[in-house]
Order: structure tokens, then C-alpha cells, then sequence
């Protein structure tokens, strides 16, 4: 009796403090101590550096999706004065109509934010940092001093870029992919003035920033992985954060390119994208460059970054629904080929942006078909994840919501990829709503999502509590349902030819009878952005006064999960674990648990009918870690 | 007024969301006793959830469907010969698009809710099936080559040269209008350089009043004319930045480039009166816009376009007058017409001004 007993302590001491015993022993790991500034603001642990990256996303997000909310107001009320729009813009709404040139600058804004900050930054920037090293059993980054210079480059770029919200001539205005020679002349756009320039030196920043970041993940991956963790052994969160670093080493130099030489057309008049060029009353000097050159130049960066947002919620997506379906991953391999698939065709696609810009239309002919066969691997991902689903048990966690609402997004914005990518088709379909519905949702909503998903699944290890379930619920269908609504009559939009940046459509007949659709969308974004409240409040209360969460409250094989329930600097307090197998051994056939850490030595195994400890019922265990998994069994 | 019925629609709906958020949070974190929901099991809830959100979202995306149909330009009455095709593409891949959504998502919804954590359930270990994985490869790779060699076939096409009784006509693109030019009785364009813009004197599009070519040339800012059946060959440009020559009814987009002229071709196949009494609007025009993003006023670059027969067409820019001769009315007497040499680029350019390449890239 006391045996059982003892027995029963001892498999509960197991999932409090992490598994390994025998590594705890407090060697000098656990004992870093800094001082606020090295620990808070110069800190170069990279569980810190993630925060910081999250926080910093999270707040560029508030004021991106805030900004969008403006320029909703003007699409749905075109005539009709704010007045607290003038209070809030000044002269940019004069009267409390939003003027047209910052209407381009909202737009702009927002783009930029989104885009680069949020789903770049935000998602990538938190998520890699975070997980590389735990996941793949590492103490720290490969170079965590380089690693703190990522974040305070990045922090620069978004101080720059939200200080020039604030200059006189209006932030940048000619849409988040700054085509010359709109952004390079002053006199064609107010914001094409100091607000580009920023613009220009805010984006430089952020390039050096991610270069940094992605050398720093693409070496920990390769050299830093615990013993026993090959490649065909990592998550595959790590193999999504591992591709996506690469394509952002190889694109964004790029796009630095491309900005320098805009910078020289603007700043020294070389004409690298200009020629015969004829505005504001004389004729420019500018002879001889190419508006196209840039647009090749930026889409080159522009068509990876798609996937730099969209890969690292895919991968997390994986992880989080394999670890709620209790059940492996639907074709580990063909997911790792899909991922090295999308990340070598995302390279070769860029020009279907530009399919009616005045390139070469057999150029076009090469682009679609690499366009359409990039929708393969996709295609053959989201069948995995609909794969891993059947016949799973599936634990409705708020992450495991965000991650199915992911994969909803991920097909209904992915398939009219596949209008957009056929060349005659872009023909009418090109710049119209059509195109907003399918990167919102594809991009935008999807991968939102696969940072949701991560926060809500992460939260525990980060901060040591856990979030509010049913606030996370409430969070995800008032999300869910708004972004659908938000999104998917843009596409009836887009087969009525409205086109995108439009400061008012009624200034067309063909377009008019859509000012109903603007209504109803603009009220559903803003219902939207309303319901990300509860995320805020929920995130930011539960930092503090969460319950307490388990070392491993998810039930979930990889390493981060092996960990003591706040990780402190070196990540594990003993020895780093080794590694003896995949990670998605979940319920795997006699094996007693529905879970098989990658941890555990094949001779610890405990199996089903085995000799261990057959007399305890396997739901009590449970019951004294977890309360709230009894109703759910 | 009705927008200000909207917006007090609108506002009483923020308002109403937000009082719901305010009495939500309080229920939930500050009185869990007298919470409601407390014995809703979460499970069950969600997989059902998801069930209904699929059904609802469906019916609710075919009734908007149909309530907005009729406005679908893009989609419905094409008035030209390649935008016909184009349509049957797009019915095509809508169906194909369709029916993977509708499967997929549904899979998706049901699995939820299917397989549902319960308990006592455990869930069955499936790693892998490489013969799943091949079928679910296989397919799209098949459906989408269908779909890539119609495509390309057709956009070829599109693009190929224009026939040879087809007419020109430019477009000429600044901030913010459109202004065209028709080549007049010779059926030759004038040269034209940006170093010649003189807008105080109307020439607004740099044409060489040297060149005698030039001198029947038709400068227009107002509507477009184009005649039905006659295939119409335009060559785009714009003068300071980029714009987009958009015809949505006749399926027509191309970027107007300065420095870079650019083509497009097309034969309108209903004329204006033909498309009312097919629309059963009386009221009913064509019209042009930008659809490339070119600065404050980008959303009102508004053309509207005629379509008349062939006949009515030779017989309307017969009565328009040439640029030159209206030019030289007003200003012939008081300078030489063309003060600056000629741009030494715009000599080895195509004389007539359709120029040669689409790309250099």
C-alpha cells in the first residue's frame, strides 16, 4: 500500500518538475542572475528576446489593425463627417473627412505594419527565438549577442517607422510595395516626401534586423540540436523556422537593394527607376531606368516574404494540431518535402504580381506555372492537417481552435490563389478586391492565426500561467467569425471589378451599388477589432495573475515541455536531455500514456500492460496536475 | 441621410459589442459562481460550433451570393472576344475552386466535431500513408496542369500580335486623367516625346507639331470611342507615374509605365445601346478607371467609354478635329511650333509611336 503510494507521488513528482530528475541538480544554470538591464532590456536570452519580440508585435498589431479601422470609416461613409476624426488627425481630416492622400497613407501604413512588423517580426521574431533553442535542445541561441542587436535594430525600425506617422508631409502613401515613380517624387504624392524616406531607413534597420535573427536561427538549427535530434527528428515548427530563416537571408538583401536604389533616384538623382518623366508643371532630368526593374527587385523579396509570414504558422499549426488531436502528425516526411517544396518554388513565383505591369507576357507563361505549381505542396499540407484530424481525440484548447481556423483560412484563401495565379484570369481579377480578400485571409487571417495558436499553446512555458480558456474561446469565434465576414464578401467586391486603394468607389456607376458590402464590412472590422480585447486583456492579466500551469500542461512531447516550469537562463537546470525519438509519438499503441515525450530512453517506456504500475488508474494522474482535463477525460 | 442611418446602425451595433464585451468579462473572471456557461463542456460546444459555423457560413455566402450578383461585372456580360474566354476560365476554376473548398472545409468541420475529445476516447495512431499522400498529389497536380495549359494558351493568345485591319489608338495616362489619341485619315501616329509637353497650350501628351504625320492626329481628354467588331489595338503610356489602363467590361488591365509604352488589344463585341438591352439598364455606360495606385485622386480617373458601329465610329471621328489644326488657331502665329530639338531616343523609336518592345526585364 504505501508502495503504491509512493509510486503514485513519485509519477506526479514526474510531471511537475519535467521528467528528468535525475538532471536536476542545480547546477549553475539555474542561478543567472543580471541585473534589470541585462535581464529586461539588454538581455540576450533568447526566451527574453522572444517576449520582447511578441510585445513589441503585439503593439505594432494595436495600432496596424487601428489603422485600418480608420480607413474602413471612410470606405463605408465616404461623405459623411467623424468629427473625432479631425480631433484625432488634425488637418489630415479636415472637418472630419479623411483626406485622400492620408487615406493612401492609412492604407499604406497599415500594409507595412502588418506585413513586416506583425506577421514577420511579431510571428517569426517571437516564435523562433522562443522555440528554436527549446525545441531543438539548446541553451541559447548560437549567437545570443547578436541575437539581443536583432530586437534593438528591429525596435529602432518600428520607432522610425511609427515616428513617421508623425511628420508634416504625412507618412509614405504609395501602397505597402512603394512602386516608383510614385514613392520617389515628392510632387506626385505628399507622403512620397520625408514620410518615405523614414520609411526607406526604417525598412534598412529592419532588414539588418532579420538578417541577424535568421543567421542566428538557420546556425542553431544546423549546430546547436541536442544529441539524438537529427533533422528528420525536429519538429516541425523548427523545420518551418529553419526555411523560413532562409528565404529571408536570401530575399531581404534584396530588397535593401531595391530601396538603395530608390533612395538614389530620390536623394541623387540617378535615374535607376525613372525616365521620361513630365509632372508638377516641368519635365524631370530622369532618363532611361525602369519602373518595372523595381517592381522584379521588390517582389523578388515581396513573394518570399508571403511565405516568411506564412511558413512559420504552418509550422506552428503542425505542432499544435498534432499535440490537441492527440494524435502524430498526418505524413511527418511529406510535410518536411512540402515545407523545403514551398520554401525552393517561393523563390520563382514573384512575378505573378506582375502579369499585366508591361513585362514581357512570355515571361508571364514561365511565372504561371511555377505559381500553380506551388499550390501542390500547399494543397498536400492542408490535406495532412484535415489527415491528422480523423480519428483524432481532439482537446478543443484555444490554440487548437486558432489552428483548425487556420487551416479553414489556409484553404479558402489559398484555392483563389488559384485564380490570381492563372495569367488570363488576372487580367479583370488584378488590383481588385478580389486580390484583398485572397492575402487577407491566406496571409493576413492565417497567419494571425498561427500567432494566436502559438501564444495561447506557448503561453504556459513563456510566462510560467495560463491564459483564460473561455476568454480565448470567446476570442477565437468572435475572430473567426469577423475576419470571414470582413473578407469573404470582398471577393464578390473583386467579381464586381472594384478596384483595391480606392478612396471612395462612388465615383463609378459599375461600382456604386457595392457602398452596402463597404457598410457591412467596415462595421464587421471594427466588431473585429473590438473582440481582439479580450485577447489584450487576457494576455496581459493572465502575465500576472493566470493560474499557475504545469511544466507540461499540454501533455506534449517535445523538449521546450521538459523544462522547469519557468525556464531559467541555459534553459535546463542539469544536463541538456537527449533525444531517442520524433516528436509526435502520441498515442501510440501500447504505450501507456497517450504521449511519448521525445525524451525518454526506449528502457523507460512505460507500456500499457506492462509491469510498472498497472493497479493506478491512468486518469488519476491527471486529476491532481490538471483539474480541468476530468471533464474532458 | 441614408448613410447617416447607417452609421447610427453601425454605431448602435459597436456600442451593443462593446457593452456585450464589458458584461462578458465581468462574468467570466469576476463571478464564476453565477457564470452561465460554467457547465458548458467545451468540447462538445466547439466541435459543434464549428459544424454550424460551416453550415451558416455556407447559406449565408450564397444568399449574399445571389443578392449581389447582378453587380458582378467581371463575371457576366463580357463585351469582348478574349473576355468571353476569359469568363468560361473563371466558371471553370470556380467550380474546381468550389468543390475543393466546400470538401475540404467540410472534412475539416465535421472531423472537428467527429472526433471530439471524450472520454475514454483514444485516438488511433496514423502516422503516414504514402499511397494517400500520392493520390492527394497526384490530383491537384493533374487538375491544376488542365487548368496552367488552358490558361497559358489563352494568355498567349490574348498577347499575341493584334490582326492587321486592326485599329490604334493611344492611351495616355497623368495625374488624374486619361487623355486618347486617335491617328487620324493617314492612320499614322505623329511623334511624340515628353520633352514636348506644353500643357498651357493643350499638349498635354508631348506630340511633335513638326512632324506631319502628327498633324491629323486627334488629341481627346474626354470619352473613349471605340467601334464594335473592329479589333482595336491600344499602346498605353503615361507621363509621370504609374497608372493602369482598367476596361473591367471588356476585360482589359495594363499598366500605363512612363518612360515604357505597353499594348493591349481587343475586339468589343456589343456596343453600348446592345449592352443596356442586355443588362436591361437604359442607363447603363461603359467606363474606364486606374486600377494601379497613382496618388490623392487615383480613385476618380473616371472615362467613359462608347461602343459604336464600325460605321458610326468612322463617322464620329470624322467630325472631330485634329489636334494640329486647333492648335494652330489658337497659337500658330505667335511662336515656330517645336522650340526643342527632338529627343534623340524618341528618333529610333517606331515612328508611328506603337513601339516595339513590351519589356526589357
Amino acid at each position: 500500500m504505501a508502495e503504491e503510494k509512493q509510486i503514485e507521488q513519485h509519477a506526479v513528482e514526474k510531471q511537475e518538475k519535467g521528467f528528468h530528475d535525475d538532471h536536476h541538480d542545480h547546477d549553475h544554470h539555474d542561478h543567472h542572475h543580471g541585473s534589470f538591464i541585462t535581464t529586461y532590456v539588454f538581455s540576450t536570452d533568447h526566451k527574453m528576446i522572444a517576449k520582447q519580440y511578441l510585445i513589441t508585435g503585439i503593439f505594432m498589431a494595436v495600432i496596424g489593425i487601428f489603422l485600418s479601422t480608420l480607413f474602413r470609416l471612410q470606405l463605408a461613409f465616404p461623405d459623411t463627417p467623424f468629427p473625432f476624426l479631425e480631433g484625432l488627425l488634425g488637418r489630415w481630416a479636415p472637418d472630419g473627412i479623411i483626406d485622400p492622400n492620408f487615406y493612401l497613407a492609412l492604407v499604406t501604413m497599415h500594409g507595412t505594419f502588418m506585413v513586416f512588423f506583425v506577421l514577420t517580426a511579431g510571428l517569426s521574431g517571437t516564435f523562433s527565438n522562443y522555440l528554436i533553442p527549446l525545441q531543438c535542445g539548446a541553451r541559447d541561441m548560437a549567437s545570443p549577442f547578436l541575437n539581443m542587436l536583432s530586437y534593438w535594430f528591429f525596435a529602432a525600425s518600428c520607432v522610425i517607422m511609427i515616428a513617421s506617422l508623425f511628420v508634416s508631409t504625412g507618412p509614405a502613401a504609395g501602397s505597402w510595395v512603394i512602386y516608383p515613380p510614385l514613392s520617389a517624387l515628392p510632387q506626385a504624392i505628399p507622403g512620397s516626401g520625408v514620410g518615405m524616406t523614414m520609411w526607406l531607413i526604417s525598412m534598412t534597420l529592419f532588414i539588418a534586423s532579420s538578417l541577424m535573427g535568421g543567421i542566428n536561427y538557420i546556425t542553431t538549427v544546423l549546430n546547436l540540436r541536442t544529441e539524438g535530434m537529427t533533422m528528420m527528428r525536429m519538429p516541425l515548427t523548427i523545420w518551418a523556422f529553419f526555411v523560413t530563416a532562409i528565404l529571408g537571408v536570401l530575399s531581404f538583401p534584396v530588397l535593401f537593394s531595391a530601396s538603395l536604389l530608390l533612395m538614389f533616384d530620390r536623394l541623387l538623382g540617378t535615374s535607376f527607376y525613372l525616365s521620361d518623366i513630365f509632372i508638377g508643371g516641368e519635365l524631370l532630368h530622369y532618363s532611361g531606368g525602369s519602373p518595372i526593374l523595381f517592381q522584379h527587385l521588390f517582389w523578388f523579396l515581396g513573394h518570399p516574404e508571403v511565405y516568411i509570414v506564412l511558413l512559420p504558422a504552418l509550422g506552428i499549426t503542425s505542432e499544435v494540431v498534432s499535440v490537441n488531436a492527440r494524435k502524430p502528425i498526418f505524413g511527418y516526411k511529406a510535410m518536411v518535402l512540402s515545407i523545403l517544396g514551398i520554401g525552393v518554388l517561393s523563390f520563382i513565383v514573384w512575378a505573378h504580381h506582375m502579369f499585366v505591369s508591361g513585362m514581357n507576357p512570355f515571361l508571364g507563361t514561365v511565372f504561371m506555372i511555377f505559381t500553380l505549381v506551388i499550390a501542390v505542396p500547399s494543397a498536400i499540407k492542408a490535406f495532412n492537417y484535415i489527415a491528422t484530424l480523423y480519428k483524432g481525440n481532439i482537446h478543443f484548447t484555444p490554440a487548437m481552435l486558432f489552428a483548425i481556423g487556420l487551416v479553414s483560412f489556409f484553404i479558402t484563401g489559398g484555392i483563389t490563389g488559384i485564380f490570381l495565379g492563372n495569367a488570363a484570369l488576372d487580367i479583370p481579377l488584378h488590383d481588385t478586391y478580389f486580390v484583398t480578400a485572397h492575402f487577407h485571409i491566406v496571409m493576413g487571417s492565417a497567419s494571425a492565426f498561427g500567432l494566436f495558436a502559438g501564444v495561447y499553446h506557448w503561453f504556459p512555458k513563456m510566462f510560467g500561467r495560463m491564459m483564460n480558456r473561455r476568454l480565448g474561446y470567446i476570442h477565437f469565434w468572435l475572430t473567426f467569425i469577423a475576419l470571414y465576414l470582413v473578407f469573404f464578401p470582398m471577393h464578390y467586391m473583386g467579381m464586381g471589378g472594384v478596384p483595391r486603394h480606392y478612396y471612395s468607389i462612388t465615383a463609378f456607376n459599375m461600382f456604386e451599388g457595392f457602398m452596402d458590402i463597404q457598410v457591412f464590412i467596415t462595421a464587421a472590422a471594427i466588431f473585429g477589432f473590438l473582440a481582439q480585447f479580450f485577447f489584450l486583456y487576457n494576455f496581459f492579466y493572465s502575465i500576472f495573475y493566470g493560474k499557475k500551469a504545469s511544466a507540461n500542461p499540454w501533455k506534449a512531447n517535445t523538449l521546450e515541455w521538459t523544462t522547469p516550469r519557468v525556464p531559467g537562463h541555459g534553459n535546463w537546470p542539469g544536463d541538456i536531455p537527449p533525444v531517442y525519438r520524433w516528436p509526435y509519438d502520441y498515442s501510440k499503441p501500447g504505450i501507456k500514456e497517450d504521449y511519448l515525450p521525445q525524451h525518454i530512453p526506449d528502457q523507460e517506456v512505460e507500456y500499457e500492460e506492462g509491469y510498472i504500475i498497472p493497479e493506478v488508474d491512468p486518469k488519476k494522474i491527471p486529476v491532481e496536475i490538471e483539474k480541468k482535463e476530468i471533464e474532458e477525460g | 441621410m441614408e448613410a447617416q442611418s447607417l452609421i447610427s446602425i453601425a454605431q448602435l451595433l459597436i456600442g451593443g459589442i462593446f457593452i456585450l464585451v464589458l458584461i462578458n468579462l465581468y462574468l467570466v473572471v469576476k463571478l464564476k459562481e453565477i457564470d452561465p456557461f460554467r457547465n458548458w463542456k467545451p468540447h462538445e460546444i466547439n466541435g459543434a460550433l464549428f459544424v454550424v459555423f460551416g453550415i451558416v457560413g455556407t447559406i449565408a455566402a450564397a444568399i449574399s451570393y445571389m443578392r449581389w450578383e447582378e453587380l458582378m461585372l467581371l463575371v457576366k456580360f463580357p463585351a469582348s472576344e478574349h473576355g468571353e474566354v476569359i469568363d468560361s476560365m473563371f466558371w471553370i476554376t470556380m467550380a474546381v475552386a468550389l468543390f475543393v473548398t466546400l470538401v475540404t472545409n467540410a472534412l475539416l468541420f465535421l472531423f472537428s466535431w467527429m472526433y471530439r475529445s471524450k472520454p475514454g476516447r483514444r485516438a488511433q495512431f496514423i502516422p503516414e500513408n504514402n499511397m494517400l499522400e500520392i493520390v492527394w498529389t497526384a490530383i491537384p497536380a493533374v487538375v491544376l496542369t488542365a487548368l496552367v495549359g488552358y490558361g497559358a494558351y489563352n494568355w498567349l493568345k490574348i498577347f499575341d500580335d493584334p490582326p492587321e485591319n486592326a485599329i490604334h489608338i493611344e492611351m495616355n495616362a497623368r495625374q488624374f486623367d486619361w487623355t486618347f489619341r486617335y491617328p487620324g485619315p493617314d492612320e499614322e501616329f505623329g511623334n511624340r516625346s515628353v520633352s514636348y509637353i506644353n500643357d498651357g497650350q493643350g499638349n498635354t501628351i508631348g506630340l511633335n507639331l513638326e512632324d506631319p504625320k502628327g498633324h491629323d492626329d486627334i488629341i481627346l481628354a474626354s470619352d473613349l470611342y471605340l467601334p464594335v467588331g473592329v479589333p482595336v489595338s491600344f499602346t498605353i503610356r503615361s507621363r509621370d507615374v504609374l497608372h493602369s489602363a482598367t476596361l473591367p467590361h471588356f476585360r482589359m488591365k495594363m499598366d500605363a509605365v512612363p518612360g515604357m509604352p505597353t499594348n493591349f488589344w481587343l475586339t468589343p463585341t456589343l456596343t453600348t445601346e446592345q449592352m443596356r438591352e442586355e443588362t436591361g439598364n437604359p442607363d447603363f455606360v461603359y467606363e474606364m478607371s486606374c486600377q494601379q495606385i497613382c496618388g490623392g485622386a487615383h480613385w476618380n480617373m473616371r472615362r467613359e467609354v462608347v461602343v459604336v458601329t464600325a460605321e458610326e465610329y468612322q463617322k464620329w471621328l470624322g467630325e472631330q478635329k485634329a489636334f494640329y489644326t486647333d492648335w494652330q488657331e489658337k497659337f500658330g502665329e505667335e511662336q515656330v511650333p517645336n522650340p526643342v530639338l527632338p529627343d534623340p531616343k524618341q528618333i529610333a523609336e517606331d515612328p508611328d509611336g506603337n513601339n516595339q518592345e513590351i519589356s526589357m526585364n
